[in-house]
């Protein structure tokens, strides 16, 4: 099988910060990982590959630092790595980001299986990998908490879904997004780190890819940050006492009542 | 032998009252619930905790001082306490009497970034001084596993050491100055801003370690170093802890000088990983190593990590992992972390071990805690800071085996193990200290000059021996308490 996985680099940190003007991520002097969630895709990957052959190509669409990213991924066992950057990407919303990545996708050839993680930790949007599918015309399993078996140009997934799994069957090639529960992420090991440091990662630019310039970047992205602001956060809570062993049946009730008034019951 | 101190008095409602007028009401305990609390520390409150009759939340030296000087005229025993995170019962109030808590003294009185010192007050916790400093590019290296709840003055009367010792060494190294009340009520600051202090007796070191019998230190200068921006970490698996263990002394011999040199044997990595849910592929693996390099320059720690790591795979290690980001790190730190809770869910009985030997003779040990477990039928995990010899063995209670039976064999395990530790060198504490937990033990392996200098230098600064009394060594003549812990048999 050959597996494609989007990855992102986001600040390490929980405490992202934004640029009010500009409405993106401040990136600048921000420690940077491989977005935790993507682990999670990655591992999926390299089971498959362990499972059934083939090779994993990570790529991942930033500035030329995003190359570490790539290169964790490489050292957790991924074959190949793809840096798709270009000034004329920057400021990209998910839209634009979708489209450019399923372009440079294309551009690298034909994949069966095309695994993203649930969502980014920086932007929260859980968009890109439903986007990319959009663009390439994949189908599409978001959620996947399982891979149950691959056979005859078909899988068999679970889906995490609000009630409890789905089971579905897809035709390859297709695009998933996973979550945490489809397997837990290797670490890198020695050898891993240091084929990551030799390896060669491929560079794409806009121009290497055929895009529509009118869809790159800040200019391309139909996403417009007006304003933003911090909600105001307000906890009216209640207290309820019991002070002795004959006051805890009337405190229950009065528990029971508030939340009962917030409608949590 | 030292003279006898005399027998100690009870906390009385009229000292009560004395201490609310010293401290504020507010600031003294005396009802049972919220004394329960200050009557025990980590280590297992069953078999050591013991009430005291008052506790006081301290706000300033001059408080400490006058209850210490209200205490030795009264004859009261008084604990100091920080956040009661010790492993060998230096916080208990073993004979009753005033447990003095510096948990109120938390204040960072100056940052002196010229001379890199910190000034706090006792009642600090380490994480938050650790915190605090690194917005400042600065550093505090002496840092306890338990660095989200100790404390300073904690760390300083134990002298703590901990999992960077091996490139920083114990909490000491960082004390350059302090100020203790001592156990007549005395105020004196000992050091300063200096790393370099000849001039008389070094009393400060001798109070460092000293677990709160030579007075209470309410204040410490605390020198610290430069922030090492670059820091990653190797989890290295290998088949036989013997593999591991002597992979030590090879690394620590190339003059690669890593942070830390975390060992864990089989026991201890099933019971964590299966605490923890960690999927770690660790099977196969008898030990593993967690190395960890920091400095300054990325391009050096990453390169020392390497040759670190290849030195492990030409050694014969089953798998090198890499953690470079702070997930990573944490994740495989967090498995070194929970072994003493994972061992917690499974038996709570058990007594946690603190042996250090010289480092070459790591790889002796072993042989002699597998000999131990056979022998008396329970089950000792290991793992500790190998890159400084100091191993935290820890004999785990079988649920099966009855209380009386466990007792005994402890005693005789501990016995074995120590004599084991003294031949090779060693000592029963690298860093948990003496407490209540191992004096008995203590006086039996010590040398009598030793005990008789350490039980004059005890008898000169304490002559009412008020402060502490009970830990390191019994005081002579003290009224032991009915079924008192630790006592020797």
């Amino acid at each position: 099988m050959r597996i494609l996985v989007p990855i992102k680099q986001v600040p390490e940190t929980g405490d992202v910060k934004m640029d009010p003007e500009t409405g993106t991520v401040v990136r600048a002097g921000v420690e940077t990982v491989v977005n935790p969630l993507d682990l999670y895709a990655v591992e999926a990957a390299l089971r498959l590959k362990a499972e059934r052959g083939g090779t994993v190509v990570a790529l991942s669409m930033g500035p030329a630092q995003a190359a570490k990213a790539l290169r964790e991924a490489v050292a957790m066992g991924c074959d190949e790595a793809v840096l798709v950057s270009d000034r004329r990407f920057g400021g990209s919303d998910t839209w634009a980001t979708s489209y450019t990545i399923a372009q440079a996708a294309r551009k690298l050839g034909y994949f069966d299986l095309v695994i993203a993680g649930e969502r980014a930790t920086d932007g929260d949007t859980a968009q890109v990998g439903p986007g990319i599918a959009s663009w390439l015309g994949l189908p599409l399993a978001t959620y996947v908490s399982r891979i149950e078996s691959v056979e005859g140009g078909e899988m068999i997934l679970e889906r995490l879904v609000e009630d409890g799994y789905q089971r579905l069957a897809i035709t390859l090639p297709a695009l998933l997004t996973v979550v945490k529960e489809i397997a837990s992420p290797r670490l890198p090991t020695l050898r891993g780190k240091k084929r990551s440091k030799d390896i060669d990662i491929a560079v794409l630019d806009a121009d290497s890819i055929d895009l529509d310039p009118s869809y790159l970047g800040l200019k391309g992205s139909p996403t417009k940050v007006v304003r933003i602001a911090s909600p105001k956060v307000s906890r009216g809570g209640a207290t309820v006492i019991a002070k002795d062993d004959e006051g805890v049946a009337a405190a229950a009730d009065g528990l029971v009542a508030f939340l009962e008034k917030k409608g949590l019951l | 032998m030292a003279s006898k101190p005399a027998a100690f008095a009870a906390v009385t409602p009229a000292i009560v009252e004395e201490l609310r007028g010293i401290a504020g009401a507010s600031n003294v305990i005396v009802d049972a619930e919220r004394l329960e609390a200050y009557s025990h520390d980590e280590t297992s409150a069953e078999e050591y905790g013991r009430m005291p009759e008052a506790v006081v939340l301290a706000t300033d030296t001059e408080i400490v001082a006058a209850i210490v000087r209200l205490a030795n005229r009264e004859r009261v025993p008084v604990t100091p306490r920080g956040a009661g995170s010790g492993l060998s019962g230096g916080a208990i109030p073993l004979y009753g009497g005033i447990v003095l808590s510096l948990e109120k003294m938390n204040r960072l009185l100056e940052l002196d970034v010229g001379n890199m010192v910190a000034v706090v007050e006792a009642g600090m916790v380490t994480n938050d001084l650790a915190e605090l400093v690194q917005g400042k590019g600065l550093f505090f290296a002496g840092y306890p596993m338990s660095l989200q709840t100790c404390m300073i003055g904690g760390n300083i009367a134990e002298n703590a050491g901990g999992g960077k010792a091996v490139k920083y060494g114990v909490t000491g190294r960082y004390v350059q100055g302090l100020t203790l009340v001592t156990p007549k009520g005395d105020v004196v600051r000992l050091g300063g801003k200096l790393s370099k202090d000849v001039s008389g007796y070094d009393l400060k070191r001798l109070v460092i370690g000293s677990e709160g019998t030579l007075g209470v230190v309410t204040e410490a200068i605390i020198g610290l170093v430069g922030y090492p921006t670059a820091k990653s970490d190797l989890l290295v698996l290998w088949k036989t802890p013997r593999e591991a263990i002597d992979a030590v002394p090879a690394i620590m011999a190339k003059g690669l000088a890593p942070t830390s040199l975390e060992f864990m044997d089989r026991l201890s990595i099933r019971a964590s990983c299966g605490y923890l849910n960690e999927s770690l592929p660790y099977d196969e693996a008898g030990a593993m190593l967690l190395v960890e390099v920091d400095g300054s320059d990325p391009a050096k720690v990453e390169a020392d990590l390497i040759a670190i790591g290849e030195l492990c795979e030409e050694r014969g290690a089953l798998e090198v992992y890499v953690a470079e980001d702070r997930n990573n790190i944490e994740r495989i730190w967090n498995v070194r972390r929970n072994i003493a809770e994972a061992f917690k869910v499974q038996s709570p009985v058990q007594s946690l071990e603190d042996i250090v030997v010289p480092m070459a003779s790591i790889p002796e040990i072993i042989p002699v805690l597998e000999r131990l477990s056979a022998a008396y039928g329970m089950t000792i995990p290991c793992y500790g800071h190998a890159g400084d010899g100091n191993l935290h063995a820890t004999l785990v209670k079988d649920p099966g085996m009855d209380m009386a039976t466990w007792r005994r064999n402890e005693d005789l395990c501990l016995r074995e193990l120590y004599a084991a530790v003294r031949d090779l060198g060693g000592k029963i504490s690298g860093e948990h200290g003496i407490g209540i937990k191992r004096k008995a033990h203590l006086a039996r392996l010590v040398d009598p000059v030793e005990l008789e200098l350490m039980r004059s230098i005890k008898l000169a600064w304490d002559p009412n021996g008020i402060m502490n009394p009970g830990k390191i060594f019994d005081p002579d003549g003290a009224p032991v308490p009915d079924g008192a812990p630790g006592m020797a048999p």
